[in-house]
């Protein structure tokens, strides 16, 4: 083989991991200890064998590699996600999605309490199909902005309770986020867009 | 000469391996007349060391120049073994880059939206198209990264919009709530617009994306 096909074999190869596709990868970065890589894949597979979604387990990790982390602080993360996971799993109910326990984790992460979950779970009401995720994501994005977290939560539960669909949802978001730019302190924002989403609702036919 | 007090069938193997091995007399002056001849220069080699010719020297410096033939099995280990390094090398030089986001001021933005899904498709996997944008008017390079991508900080690359001056980025995603950020000339970044994520385990916090599912 000449050395001239040689570097062309080399070039493809390095072009195709460049641009290969990326789904999830469920393998534990090459790059941390044989030591850290077990404690992470104990813990994965405990959460595994306990029915918790892995995939966002596997994401941390990657998210603290990519961030050049320590490694006992990329366990502590996953460690910390993995316990707010089974929580989140616990408040919401045993038919919760993967995706609603995910955004429930991050809502615990948050500051919020298990019982508020629980809470939006029954506010749902007679519509215990619908999927809260987009409802988390909204709560744990209000109380990550500093609205008080009590307001934040019994807002989003009415809302949630008035069946208000998930793009209305997003859009309450923005406007609080809007407020919140503006100048407006949290909790004001937050209840006069409350209030205004509720009579758009109210009007709704 | 045998070590005085080695074993006897040490001493017996050694005597059988200095025993003369019995050669016939013509291969024997064959074999010496190879040798010499190979170790007796050319004529022509005489003619050009007199001479101190330039070109006898670059001659000499062709038949010196060495060649390595590779097989096909061994080329591809090389090449795969270059391509591993050359990964690795450029994994770390990336999260380097990223690991010093915190150190440096962002120059982004708020946008006007979310990541908006720009369309949906039909296909079984039901991936839709998402649409990321950030403005970020003196930044040089900008990136996305994410758990679509393992946050990968290569794989997902900004570019600005010529029109608006932003930059943006669509992107396939399948149903479900994505965390993510931006890589801003290496500072790692929130999307200004997007909600956030509570999960700031490293240092800053992330954005949340959410594709519904065509079902729900």
């Amino acid at each position: 083989m000449s050395v001239r096909l040689l570097a062309l074999t080399m070039a493809f190869a390095a072009f195709a991991g460049a641009t290969g596709a990326q789904e999830v990868d469920r393998t534990l970065p090459s790059q941390l200890s044989p030591l850290t890589r077990a404690t992470l894949e104990r813990l994965i597979d405990s959460a595994r064998v306990a029915g918790l979604p892995v995939d966002p387990l596997y994401s941390k990790v990657r998210e603290g590699v990519f961030r050049s982390a320590q490694e006992p602080r990329v366990v502590a993360a996953v460690q910390r996600l993995t316990q707010d996971l089974g929580d989140a799993r616990s408040a919401l109910g045993d038919s919760a999605g993967a995706e609603e326990i995910a955004a429930g984790a991050n809502v615990l992460r948050a500051g919020l309490h298990p019982t508020d979950l629980t809470r939006l779970r029954e506010s749902r009401g007679r519509r215990a199909d619908r999927p809260l995720t987009v409802a988390l994501v909204v709560l744990a994005d209000l109380a990550t902005r500093g609205v008080p977290r009590a307001m934040a939560a019994a807002s989003v539960n009415e809302l949630v309770a008035r069946n208000v669909s998930d793009g209305s949802l997003l859009s309450f978001r923005q406007n609080v986020e809007r407020d919140l730019v503006g100048g407006r302190s949290p909790a004001s924002a937050l209840d006069a867009r409350t209030r205004a989403m509720l009579d758009d609702e109210r009007r709704r036919p | 000469m045998s070590e005085p007090d080695g074993p006897r069938w040490l001493d017996e193997i050694a005597g059988e391996l200095r025993r003369e091995v019995p050669v016939r007399p013509v291969w024997r002056a064959r074999l010496l007349e190879e040798v010499a001849r190979a170790a007796k220069p050319s004529a022509r080699d005489d003619v050009d060391d007199a001479l101190g010719d330039r070109d006898a020297r670059a001659r000499y410096a062709d038949r010196r120049r060495w060649s390595i033939t590779v097989g096909p099995i061994v080329s591809l280990a090389a090449a795969t073994l270059l391509v591993a390094l050359g990964a690795g090398a450029t994994y770390m030089v990336m999260s380097r880059v990223g690991g010093n986001a915190s150190q440096r001021p962002a120059q982004t933005a708020a946008s006007a939206a979310s990541p908006q899904v720009v369309s949906s498709a039909p296909s079984s996997t039901e991936r839709k198209v998402v649409r990321f944008e950030l403005s970020a008017p003196r930044a040089s390079h900008v990136a996305l990264v994410g758990s679509f991508n393992e946050w990968n900080p290569v794989s997902t690359p900004l570019s600005r919009d010529p029109a608006s001056g932003m930059w943006v980025v669509s992107v396939r995603l399948p149903p479900g709530r994505h965390v993510y950020a931006f890589v801003v000339d290496g500072d790692v970044t929130a999307d200004p617009s997007a909600p956030r994520a509570a999960d700031d385990d490293f240092g800053s916090a992330n954005s949340v994306v959410f594709v519904s599912s065509p079902r729900t």
